[in-house]
């Protein structure tokens, strides 16, 4: 059973699946972003920092909210919320619907993509399908546990 | 600077001064040309990338270039080479601090319209549905050549020692040809087929290729007419009605995003090393903007548009409609943030009405609730 998706090793499991696929993220490309996934729950939020590098997740850290601010843009929702996109991604081996990170993050009601520069908030756009790739590990690491 | 011609190289003096059939033969390159040997640029992880060899001199974009030729920057030169006639000679014409970023970005993010998108996955659609995807297709077919048109005009007309930003138009201009190709291909490969091309888009067209400066023209390409095909990008997913336009969304989203993420990039480079060209941007922006909420506004393309986000005819009033105006919303509270990146704000100048649309330029001014989201 994978780990609960509140948790640094949840991210660390989803890049090493996706670092261990590289010949399946060569045909999406080099990506070069810093993205950081908040997630609200009782308690305390969660912010893990991910950052992209080529065609590898080079970095899993979770962060305070000041650092979380560096990134060029973050995913913010609710604990529920993330839960329902990898139940998604878990269900059907990958996202479907409006359970796409890109969804999500356009209609912006469960989970947004927030960032104060307009350049980093661009990189969710020009890096999107190596994001979903990344997100979509959750339905590999799940079979493999 | 190490320079070929070091003294304590070979002279190669033996070597002949003719060629077997009696021409003249020229070792000057062997013997020392005044350039800069032995800098050994290290690969970064990836490979060796532009940035990786953009070092010594070979790195530097000079401000004025002295010439005028195709001679590669950085090559010791000729005196006599020959002026080929370029008009954007100053590197705030044409340069962003990201171009060599982004072109090597557009070369490893390349896809096919032939072989990425699952064109046999395409299920048969209710006929309503067909005919809305056929017409955004049309729509698009035809204004996304503009965005490899434009640069054509301009580059032949760009110093060549700008040639980062050179090579980077040239994969603009090959990611537009692969938009125009997947979407004809969509809008043939389900049964239906080209439909309506009116006088609304050519307009914008028109004013995007006919502008008086590079500047303006990337500003009337980039940040406003990618900006807002970008959106409609994103919105692809809602719009799209199987999982084989979605991903064609998705593709063509990240290949847009990278135009206008140069385009913002060089409008800024622009504004902060040559402020008499914020005027020229803002005229250019004046008129584009009104040409632009002209085309938005078109019968065919808000009608196609807010047809798919209802899902079909029968929602296309009370879902299709409302959905389209918050799209209008985003794309131009999207727009008017990157103005302010830019560094070209035009909150108090622009005449979209922001009341209407519900934009807060606040929001758009400060940008700032995004990060305090993150950290809340």
């Amino acid at each position: 059973m994978s780990p609960a998706i509140d948790t640094v090793a949840f991210f660390d499991a989803l890049s090493d699946e996706m670092n261990a696929s590289t010949e399946r993220l060569r045909i999406v490309g080099d990506a070069d972003m810093t993205a950081v996934v908040v997630m609200h729950r009782p308690g305390g939020d969660l912010r893990v920092r991910l950052v992209f590098e080529g065609l590898i997740c080079a970095g899993v850290a979770e962060v305070g909210a000041e650092e979380a601010g560096h990134a060029d843009f973050a995913l913010v929702g609710d604990l529920a919320d993330w839960q329902g996109m990898f139940d998604d991604i878990v269900a059907n081996g990958r996202a479907t619907g409006l359970w796409t990170i890109n969804s999500l993050a356009l209609l912006g009601d469960r989970i947004s993509c927030q960032g104060d520069d307009p350049m980093g908030l661009d990189k969710f756009s020009r890096f999107n399908q190596t994001l979903q790739e990344f997100f979509d590990g959750a339905a590999r690491i799940a079979v493999a546990a | 600077m190490t320079v070929t011609d070091d003294a304590d190289r070979p002279a190669y003096d033996e070597l002949p001064s003719e060629s077997p059939l009696g021409a003249p033969l020229d070792w000057a390159w062997l013997r020392g040309a005044k350039s800069e040997w032995g800098i050994h640029p290290k690969p970064s992880p990836r490979g060796l990338t532009m940035l990786d060899i953009a070092v010594g001199t070979y790195g530097d974009i000079p401000e004025h270039p002295p010439r005028r030729s195709m001679a590669p920057r950085g090559a010791d030169v000729d005196d006599d080479v020959v002026d080929m006639g370029y008009i954007l000679n100053s590197k705030t014409d044409v340069w962003a601090e990201n171009t060599r970023e982004l072109y090597e970005e557009a070369v490893a993010r390349q896809w096919s319209a032939t072989r990425d998108i699952p064109w046999g996955e395409l299920q048969e659609l209710p006929d309503d549905v067909e005919h809305a995807v056929c017409q955004l297709c049309t729509l698009l077919t035809e204004v996304e050549m503009i965005a490899a048109d434009l640069p054509a005009k301009w580059m032949w007309r760009m110093n060549h020692d700008f040639i980062e930003a050179k090579m980077f138009l040239c994969t603009q201009i090959m990611d537009e040809a692969r938009h125009a190709e997947v979407f004809r291909k969509r809008a043939l490969a389900n049964g239906g087929g080209l439909l309506l091309s009116r006088g609304g888009p050519t307009s914008l067209l028109r004013t995007i290729i006919e502008a008086k400066t590079y500047t303006q023209a990337s500003a009337l390409l980039h940040l406003l007419g990618e900006g807002f095909v970008l959106d409609i990008f994103r919105m692809g997913e809602l719009i799209a009605p199987t999982d084989v336009e979605k991903r064609i969304f998705r593709m063509c989203m990240q290949d847009e995003a990278r135009h206008v993420a140069y385009g913002t990039m060089h409008l800024r480079y622009a504004v902060e090393n040559d402020p008499d060209v914020a005027e020229e941007i803002h005229a250019a922006l004046d008129h584009g903007e009104q040409v632009l909420i002209d085309f938005g506004t078109a019968p065919d393309v808000s009608t196609a548009l807010a047809l798919l986000l209802a899902g079909g005819a029968e929602h296309v009033e009370d879902k299709g409609f409302p959905l389209a105006l918050e799209l209008t919303k985003k794309q131009f509270t999207s727009y008017l943030a990157r103005c302010e990146r830019a560094g070209i704000s035009r909150l108090e100048r622009t005449t979209v009405p922001l009341d209407l649309l519900g934009i807060d330029p606040e929001q758009v001014r400060g940008a700032a609730p995004a990060a305090q989201g993150a950290q809340s």
